[in-house]
């Protein structure tokens, strides 16, 4: 039988419209805002299942700073969570003040690119 | 000389605890991931090996080999192997480790099995899983070397040394140091001294580079579980500064502890690292993050 359903794409899942309690609210996307050095004050809105962060050309969120390398990190979209992974950069990824090769994102973490800070925020 | 990659899948203790408390730090049972190049090693079943699993079978490999370490068979420790995806694939080959001569472990991980507990049966699982022991206190898994050592907790349980180049990592958990002071009066005498401990204990964390450690207890709690089988994770600390640890990750956080909780925890122990006077970086465990080693 054919259900009437709303598609999240975040969460890459099927609700049925009418189960109880439950109603379905518009989606807002996941954010890096800029806190300290050259990207301070931008926002970046995460609307894709991948991203690349660099000062390159091939980056799809681009970073203005010689400490950022030209592909420094991959975003990529899980279940609506984004992970964070460093593509061999030269100053690496720093999350609260630890160096990590890898990470999921959650609301309030503080990434650091070189002399880039972002901060992540979560969506709905 | 490949790295070795850490990634943390469970980092909680005594029972899952799933919930916007503790969605940073996560709420998995013991499980940890350690890579170097094509050897994967997992170090306890807890529930976060449910998720380890997902991530392996999404990679699609054609053959996959899991070496498995358990530091001892408490539920916490094994209860995420019966939901193992890959232990599901005749493709996969899994070696679980134990002391010489005692396959309990092994025993016990698919006795958790039994129809009374679980509806698949252990026999049924199409990987090839196959007991393996150490001789003496070290064993090779592919080309990396693991060396184990005893830890005081009820019923025991094992502490292990992965070493591969000159890089080390040692995962350590359910272990009471406390219980294992060589002045255990010196805490309520003087709580800021360094608290020793024996020398071979001392001597299998030696120089580790990361070093991944059961730090449940606050100074306070501690009190109320001596003979629990978890330590303060201030005497964690101590071990760590004694045996000249670069890293030390606080694991297998306390159910009752939210995030803001571990963050204290992190702080408390942080500040007790500068006051030894020495420069060893301490972080809480967290699911989903992977370090370089």
């Amino acid at each position: 039988m054919a259900r009437e359903t709303v598609e999240f794409e975040d969460f890459h899942t099927q609700v049925a419209v009418r189960v109880k309690g439950f109603r379905p609210v518009v989606q807002r996307p996941h954010l890096l805002e800029g806190k300290a050095g050259p990207a301070i004050g931008q926002k970046f809105v995460l609307d894709a299942n991948e991203l690349i962060l660099g000062r390159g050309d091939k980056a799809t969120l681009p970073l203005d700073s010689e400490e950022v390398s030209r592909q420094h990190a991959k975003l990529t979209r899980n279940e609506g969570e984004y992970t964070i992974e460093d593509l061999g950069s030269r100053n690496g990824i720093v999350l609260n003040g630890l160096k990590v090769h890898s990470a999921i994102l959650r609301d309030g973490d503080q990434v650091q690119l070189g002399d880039v800070v972002l901060a992540y925020r979560e969506g709905t | 000389m490949s790295d070795i990659f850490v990634r943390f899948w469970g980092v909680r203790g005594s029972i899952p605890t799933p919930g916007p408390r503790t969605r940073r730090y996560g709420g998995n049972t013991s499980c940890v991931e350690v890579r170097v190049g094509d050897t994967l090693m997992v170090f306890d079943a807890g529930t976060g090996m449910r998720e380890l699993g997902v991530h392996l079978l999404k990679a699609r490999q054609k053959e996959l080999t899991v070496h498995l370490f358990l530091s001892h068979p408490h539920w916490d420790h094994i209860q995420g192997f019966p939901f193992f995806g890959p232990a599901y694939v005749n493709t996969t080959t899994m070696y679980v480790y134990g002391p010489k001569g005692d396959d309990k472990n092994y025993q016990l991980l698919s006795g958790q099995m039994a129809n009374a507990y679980f509806p698949v049966r252990f026999a049924d699982l199409g990987a090839n899983i196959v007991a393996r022991s150490f001789a003496g206190n070290t064993v090779k898994a592919g080309e990396v070397k693991v060396k184990s050592f005893g830890q005081k907790h009820p019923g025991g349980s094992v502490g292990f040394r992965v070493e591969h180049g000159d890089k080390s990592v040692v995962f350590a958990t359910d272990s009471e140091l406390d219980q294992l002071l060589t002045d255990p009066d010196i805490v309520k005498r003087e709580p800021e001294s360094l608290r020793e401990l024996p020398d071979d204990l001392v001597a299998a964390v030696k120089g580790a580079d990361l070093l991944i450690a059961d730090a449940q207890y606050t100074d306070t709690e501690y009190t109320q579980k001596v003979g629990w089988g978890h330590p303060r994770a201030t005497t964690v600390v101590d071990l760590a500064v004694q045996a000249q640890v670069r890293q030390l990750a606080l694991s297998h956080h306390d159910p009752m502890h939210s995030d803001r909780d571990v963050d204290l925890m992190v702080l408390e122990c942080q500040e007790r690292a500068e006051s030894h006077g020495v420069e060893l970086e301490v972080f809480g465990a967290r699911e989903g993050i992977t370090l370089k080693v």
